[in-house]
């Protein structure tokens, strides 16, 4: 058993490289989003294969990869988007149990499939929280959580506690994303204000995901929904998840970095588990709605 | 007069009636007071607002129905105006054309005079409706009719730290400095949000605030005193613990 402490140097930061853990709670009425994974079935699923409790911090890495200098013996696991991941210039799998001897470095090419990577390291990680997490922090991050923030020459320190024998998640597990994909939604709270055209409009077409979409959320591109509503929406309390339309007609779909409270009309809500696959929706892919069934 | 709503799978909402008035909001922080008070399982978070109460909760520990019976039983008072725990601010800010920035723009489109419109914000006993927007950003309201206005149609890319600013029917704090539109009348020393704390936020919904004009110098005395961590925080109203 090897106790040594693992060190992570970046070497290249890559486009969005961060830390997050299950996120900030308890803090939204004082402004303060809940921040977490993007994608909190992959997150939970990398930190099972390496050992780690669930609210464990790991990297989340967005469409372009980082290079990462792993020194220490380690074991990693890489799941969500195959983003072509390589220890030491040579490719390794997705979904698995890795184990690296005294050091290697962590590298990424092309990217296949799906927008965030997951990167697990067992142990503890020894990082700043911020109000009770190390999820990056969405205003400021580099002065309220300046761990979490990883760019070039940034150093992580990860305390391995044991080694796994290996762990492989099952193939049929693991996600297919598709282009569009099709999300459930339950009604929104203000659902019933809108006309059954604009109903129609939103669950007939195809979004597209706009570039100019991150963690706070996602601009959808479509036909602009014709809005009447029959009352004014007073600023409300806003959840991740929560699709809201604009004056304009626009749809945004908002995701964990959101503000917390807005007063745009909510038509609808991602369920639970279709938020993880809108997580791994790259700009310009396609996005259908379909309401969620009773009882499915 | 209260509605229930599924929000999302992991949230519930509770509309009040839809209106920004002070006897409403009482019964929304009177209901987020019982919910707490009564620890609900599985509930994770409240987000207050002007007429509504979000209540996260994890509904693998309890489902949406059960939830909506536990809360439509607890007993929240039968005066929720009487609410010994709110709490009144008396905030210091500087009114001089230093820190209020829109201050003669607005003298002009209200056509009040700089000293009318720091007189209407300084008597007016303002109630926190709401955090949003930013870590410890403030919705007040009622501004007075007379100082109601629109958001600026050039928002600035910075407004400076602790700017006070009125926009609508509503005045606020700009706990750091951010892109906003709001017509900024002047600056406060005290910081609302201040992360050397662990309990970072001054204010919550439901506290009470009433603006104190100020000199330059009070404003740079008080500042000093805030930065040497020398300030008595009993001066403004703060006392104890908010959470």
């Amino acid at each position: 058993m090897n106790k040594h402490t693992i060190t992570l140097t970046i070497q290249k930061t890559g486009l969005h490289t961060n830390i997050q853990d299950t996120g900030r709670i308890g803090y939204q009425e004082f402004g303060v989003p809940s921040g977490g994974v993007m994608d909190r079935t992959a997150a939970a699923t990398a930190n099972w294969l390496v050992g780690n409790p669930a609210t464990t911090p790991l990297i989340e890495i967005t469409l372009m990869g980082p290079s990462i200098r792993i020194q220490g013996s380690a074991q990693i696991a890489l799941t969500g988007a195959n983003l072509s991941p390589q220890l030491n210039k040579g490719t390794i799998p997705m979904y698995e149990t890795l184990t690296i001897n005294k050091e290697a470095t962590l590298s990424f090419g092309k990217a296949i499939n799906g927008c965030r990577t997951y990167l697990a390291i067992g142990g503890d990680w020894q990082v700043q929280e911020w109000l009770g997490s190390s999820s990056a922090a969405t205003t400021t991050p580099s002065t309220l959580t300046p761990d979490s923030v990883l760019q070039k020459n940034s150093q992580l320190k990860i305390q391995p506690r044991f080694f796994l024998p290996k762990r492989i998640y099952e193939v049929n597990l693991r996600p297919i994303y598709s282009d569009p994909a099709f999300i459930k939604v339950v009604p929104g709270p203000e659902f019933e204000l809108f006309s059954p055209y604009a109903i129609a409009s939103f669950f007939s077409q195809t979004y597209t995901i706009s570039n100019d979409s991150n963690r706070m959320g996602y601009r959808l591109i479509g036909k602009d929904l014709k809005i009447k509503l029959k009352r004014e929406v007073i600023s409300s309390g806003i959840v991740p998840g929560t699709i809201q339309i604009s004056n304009s007609g626009q749809a945004i779909l908002l995701m964990r970095d959101a503000q917390t409270t807005g007063g745009y009309p909510r038509i609808a809500n991602v369920i639970s588990k279709d938020l993880d696959t809108v997580a791994q929706l790259r700009p310009r892919e396609g996005i259908r709605f379909e309401l969620k069934q009773k009882g499915v | 007069m209260k509605s229930f709503h599924p929000y999302g799978e992991e949230a519930l909402l509770i509309n009040f009636e839809q209106a920004i008035k002070e006897t409403i909001h009482q019964q929304v922080i009177a209901l987020k007071t019982a919910i707490e008070a009564a620890q609900l399982p599985s509930v994770s978070f409240l987000i207050p607002a002007y007429c509504s109460l979000t209540v996260g909760y994890n509904p693998e520990e309890l489902d949406y129905e059960t939830l909506c019976v536990l809360i439509k039983n607890l007993e929240t008072g039968a005066t929720p105006a009487i609410n010994n725990q709110t709490r009144k601010l008396t905030i210091p800010v500087c009114y001089d054309e230093e820190f209020g920035l829109d201050l003669k723009e607005l003298s002009t489109d209200k056509q009040l005079s700089i000293q009318e419109i720091i007189k209407l914000h300084t008597t007016t006993l303002f109630r926190v409706y709401m955090l949003g927007f930013l870590p410890g950003f403030t919705y007040m309201g009622k501004l007075p009719e007379s100082l109601v206005c629109s958001r600026k149609t050039s928002p600035r890319l910075r407004v400076p730290a602790l700017s006070v600013g009125l926009a609508g029917y509503q005045t606020g704090i700009y706990p750091s400095e951010a892109p906003g539109g709001w017509q900024i009348i002047g600056r406060t020393p005290i910081p609302i949000f201040d992360t050397r704390k662990e309990h970072p936020f001054l204010c919550q919904a439901g506290d009470q605030v009433q603006f104190e004009a100020i000199s330059k110098k009070a404003f740079y005395k008080i500042s000093k005193k805030v930065e040497a961590r020398k300030f008595n925080w009993k001066q403004i109203g703060c006392e104890g613990k908010i959470k």
